[in-house]
C-alpha cells in the first residue's frame, strides 16, 4: 500500500471516562449530525417535506376561503381568524402526530439492521449520547414539519382573532409533545426487534393517547354514573304550572331556588386524566391563558368552553348543580369552583415522562457489552 | 500461539468428546495450560476459558488464545466455530457467560471504554451511511472516538490514501462498490490509531490488487507493533501474511500454529519433473512414498505416455525438502519445481478436519 509513515501513537494512560449515562455536547452532535446528515440528503426527506407543505397550505387556504365565504360581514373576520387558527394547529398537530413516530422509530433497531448501530457502538461514544442524539435529530426532524407550517399559522394569525402570544404557546407545546413522541419510538426501536413492529408499536401508543382516551373515557363514564340526591339551583317545576292561557307562557317571572333532586352523578374526578392526556386536549388547554377564555358560541369559542368542561371534569360533580338560566348571577348562591386550574401542565408531565421512558430503555438497551441479545438479532 | 505450542491436533481437546462434558475453567486441556503459562503482554490479547452461549447453542466453549503484540494471528475454524462470536467479546460488544479476557491490557468486561479505546474493529458485515462521503464517515468517526479534529484530518487523507479511496473521497458511500466500502471499513476500524485491531473476513469482496495491498498494510501494522487478530477462511491468504494462528473448532482452540512449527511439521511438498518416469522410479528405488498430484494419471506415467509430471511427497519440514531436492537432483531426475503443496494452514486446517472424522 502506499508508503506512508505512521508511528503508532503510545498507549495513552487515561482512557476517557465513558459510562452509560456520560453525556457530552459533543458526542450527542456527532451523532445527531451523522443522523441529520444521512436523513437530510435523501430525497424522501426532502418530497415529505413538500408533500406537507403543500398539504397544509391547501388545507389552510380552502378553509379560510370557505370561511370568508360563511361569513361574508367583515365584521366578523375575528372569528374566521379564531377559527383558521384552531384548524392549522389541529392540523399541524395531527399530521405531526402521523408523521413524527417514523421518524424516531426505527433509529435503532433500523441501524442494526442496516449493520451500522455496533460499529457506532465500539466508540467511545456512551449509550446515552448514541440515544440523546438518536433524540435530538428526530426531533429536529420533526421541527422541521412545524416550521414549514409556521407561514400557515401567520396567515391565521392575520386574519385576527387570536391574541398573538398563542402562537409561541401553540407551537412550543406541539414541538415537546413531538419530542415526547419520538422518545417513545426511540425506546419501541431499541425494544422491537424489526423497523416495522416498532414503527406500529409508536403508531399504536400515539394512537393510545389520542384516540383511546376519549374512548375509553366515554366507555367508562356509565360505571361511574350513579343515581344520587343533589341539590339543584334552577328554576322549580311550579314555574311551569301556572301558564296563561293565551300565550301558552308562564305568567310568574322565573325565580330560581334550591331544591334536593335525584340526578345521575359520573365521578369523573376519577377519569378525567384520560381526556388530560391526549394531545390535542394538552394544546387546546395550554393555547389559551386562563384569563383569556371566552364562552362565545362560535367554534373557536366552543374550543375555550371544551377546555373549562375538561377542568371542571377533574373537580367532579360540583355541589349544587346550576340550573338557573333566568338568572346571571348566581355566585352568592352557588359556592365558586376554585382549583380547577389547567390541566395541560398534567397531561404534558404525562406524555413527557413517557417519551423519557422511551430514552431511557433506548439507554439501557444500547449499553454494550451486552448480555442478552433480542430474540433474531445479530450483534453488528 | 507460544512456539512450544504442540502443531499436532492430538494433544488439543478431542472436540466431539469433550464437548459434551463441560469442564470448569482453568482445568482445561494441555493446550490450553501452554497458553496459560505465558507471561502476560499489555498490549496483545489474551483469551483463557471462554465461554458463551446463545440459548442451547454453545458458540464459545472454552476457547483460549494469545495473540502476540507485532504479529498478525489468524483465527482459523469452519463456519460456525466461534469466529465471529469470540471478536465480538474482544471487541466489547458481548459479555461472555465465563472466561478471562484481556485485549491491550483492559478487560471488555470491566473496564469496555478503556478495551474499546486500543481496538479497532471491521465485522464481518456492516452497513455504510450511504448519503454520507467517505471523508465524512471517517471524520464521524474520529469524532466519535473523540481525536481531536487537528490530528483527525490529517489522518483521515492519510488513511484514505492508505486504502486507495482518495479519489473517492468526497463521493457519497452508496456509488461505493463492494470491495470499496470493505476498504473504507478497515479505514474506519484504523481511524483512532488503536492497539489492537480485529479483522473479521476483511478480505471478502476485495480484488487481487486490494488483497495484496491488505497484507501488506496488516504486515506494516503488526511491524509497527501493533496486535493484528484476522478471522478468515481464505487459508491462502492467511497463509501470506499470519505469523500465528489459532484454530478454532466447536467453539474451542483446538490448536495454535507458529512459524516455528511450519518450519518444522510434517507437510505435503510438490515435486515436479519433465520426466514423471524418472521421478517416480527414483522414488521408488529410495523407498519414499508418494501420491499423484491430481493433474497426472500415474498409469499414463508408467505407461510412458506423459512426459512431465509431478507427485506429493510427505516430508518432515523445510529441512525434508531440501533434502528431498537435493537426492533427486543428484540422482539426475529432472526436476522442475519443488513447493509445498498447499498452505500451511491449509494442511493444518485440513488434518484437523481428518482427526475428527
Amino acid at each position: 500500500m502506499t508508503a506512508t509513515t505512521t508511528t503508532p501513537t503510545p498507549v495513552p494512560g487515561t482512557t476517557p471516562r465513558v459510562g452509560t449515562w456520560t453525556v457530552t455536547w459533543h458526542g450527542v452532535r456527532t451523532v445527531a449530525a451523522l443522523e441529520l446528515r444521512q436523513r437530510v440528503r435523501s430525497s424522501r426527506w426532502k418530497t415529505a417535506l413538500i408533500v406537507w407543505f403543500v398539504v397544509v397550505g391547501a388545507i389552510t387556504l380552502l378553509a379560510g376561503g370557505v370561511l370568508t365565504i360563511f361569513d361574508d360581514s367583515a365584521v366578523r373576520s375575528d372569528q374566521a381568524g379564531a377559527v383558521l387558527f384552531v384548524v392549522v394547529t389541529a392540523l399541524v398537530l395531527g399530521l405531526g402526530l402521523l408523521v413524527t413516530p417514523t421518524l424516531a422509530s426505527t433509529a435503532v433497531n433500523g441501524d442494526r439492521s442496516a449493520g451500522t448501530l455496533a460499529t457506532l457502538q465500539v466508540t467511545l461514544l456512551s449509550p446515552a449520547e448514541i440515544a440523546a442524539g438518536k433524540l435530538l435529530a428526530a426531533w429536529l426532524s420533526a421541527c422541521a414539519f412545524l416550521v414549514v407550517s409556521l407561514p400557515f399559522f401567520a396567515i391565521a394569525l392575520a386574519m385576527g382573532g387570536v391574541p398573538v402570544a398563542t402562537l409561541p404557546r401553540v407551537v412550543v407545546l406541539i414541538a415537546l409533545l413531538l419530542a415526547a413522541v419520538c422518545g417513545m419510538g426511540l425506546g419501541w426501536s431499541t425494544l422491537a426487534a424489526r423497523p416495522a413492529g416498532s414503527t406500529v408499536l409508536t403508531f399504536v401508543t400515539v394512537a393510545a393517547l389520542t384516540v383511546f382516551t376519549p374512548v375509553f373515557f366515554g366507555l367508562t363514564y356509565p360505571f361511574l354514573s350513579t343515581t344520587e340526591d343533589v341539590q339543584v339551583y334552577g328554576v322549580p317545576d311550579s314555574y311551569w304550572m301556572e301558564t296563561d292561557d293565551e300565550t301558552g307562557m308562564p305568567t310568574a317571572p322565573p325565580v330560581c331556588e334550591l331544591s334536593v333532586q335525584e340526578r345521575s352523578v359520573a365521578r369523573t374526578e376519577r377519569t378525567w386524566w384520560l381526556l388530560a392526556i391526549n394531545p390535542f386536549a394538552v394544546v387546546a388547554d395550554g393555547a389559551v391563558p386562563a384569563s383569556a377564555t371566552t364562552y362565545d358560541d362560535s367554534p373557536a369559542g366552543a374550543v375555550g368552553s371544551a377546555t373549562q368542561a375538561l377542568r371542571d371534569l377533574r373537580l367532579g360533580e360540583p355541589e349544587v348543580l346550576d340550573e338557573c338560566w333566568s338568572d346571571e348571577g348566581t355566585s352568592d348562591v352557588i359556592p365558586v369552583r376554585d382549583g380547577a386550574g389547567p390541566v395541560w401542565p398534567v397531561g404534558l408531565a404525562v406524555n413527557l415522562l413517557l417519551g423519557a421512558a422511551g430514552f431511557v430503555v433506548a439507554v439501557r438497551r444500547l449499553r454494550i457489552p451486552q448480555r442478552t441479545l433480542a430474540r433474531g438479532t445479530r450483534v453488528a | 500461539m507460544p512456539p512450544d505450542a504442540p502443531h499436532d491436533p492430538p494433544d488439543g481437546p478431542a472436540p466431539a468428546a469433550d464437548a459434551s462434558t463441560s469442564t470448569p475453567p482453568g482445568t482445561g486441556p494441555a493446550a490450553v495450560a501452554s497458553a496459560v503459562a505465558l507471561a502476560p503482554r499489555p498490549n496483545g490479547i489474551e483469551v483463557t476459558g471462554l465461554r458463551r452461549a446463545f440459548g442451547t447453542v454453545k458458540a464459545l466453549d472454552g476457547a483460549d488464545l494469545v495473540a502476540r503484540a507485532g504479529a498478525v494471528t489468524a483465527l482459523v475454524g469452519p463456519n460456525g466455530s466461534g469466529k465471529t462470536t469470540l471478536l465480538l467479546v474482544l471487541a466489547g460488544l458481548l459479555v461472555p457467560d465465563s472466561g478471562q479476557v484481556r485485549v491491550a491490557g483492559h478487560d471488555p468486561v470491566t473496564d469496555n471504554a478503556g478495551a474499546r479505546a486500543r481496538t479497532g474493529w471491521m465485522p464481518d458485515s456492516f452497513g455504510t451511511w450511504d448519503s454520507l462521503t467517505a471523508r465524512e464517515v471517517l471524520a464521524t468517526f474520529a469524532d466519535a472516538y473523540r481525536v481531536d479534529r487537528a490530528t483527525a484530518s490529517a489522518r483521515i487523507d492519510e488513511l484514505l490514501a492508505t486504502v486507495h479511496l482518495t479519489e473517492y473521497a468526497d463521493q457519497p458511500a452508496a456509488v461505493l462498490s463492494r470491495g470499496q466500502k470493505q476498504r473504507l471499513g478497515l479505514a474506519r476500524a484504523l481511524v483512532h490509531d488503536p492497539q489492537v485491531l480485529l479483522l473479521d473476513e476483511p478480505a471478502s469482496g476485495l480484488d487481487p490488487r486490494s488483497r495484496v495491498d491488505l497484507r501488506i498494510l496488516l504486515r506494516r501494522l503488526a511491524d509497527e507493533g501493533r496486535t493484528v487478530l484476522v478471522s478468515s477462511h481464505v487459508l491462502s491468504e492467511l497463509d501470506e501474511m499470519a505469523d500465528d494462528a489459532v484454530f478454532l473448532s466447536r467453539g474451542r482452540t483446538v490448536a495454535g500454529m507458529s512459524e516455528a512449527d511450519v518450519a518444522t511439521g510434517r507437510r505435503t511438498w510438490q515435486v515436479r519433473s519433465l520426466s514423471l518416469e524418472a521421478l517416480t522410479s527414483w522414488l521408488d528405488s529410495t523407498g519414499t512414498a508418494y501420491r499423484p498430484d491430481g493433474a497426472t494419471r500415474l498409469a499414463d506415467a508408467a505407461a510412458g505416455t506423459v512426459g512431465a509430471g509431478g507427485v506429493l511427497v510427505d516430508v518432515d519440514g523445510e529441512t525434508g525438502a531440501v533434502a528431498l531436492l537435493r537426492d533427486a537432483v543428484t540422482a539426475g531426475v529432472p526436476v522442475v519445481s519443488s513447493a509445498p503443496a498447499a498452505g500451511a494452514l491449509e494442511q493444518a486446517y485440513l488434518a484437523l478436519e481428518e482427526e475428527r472424522r
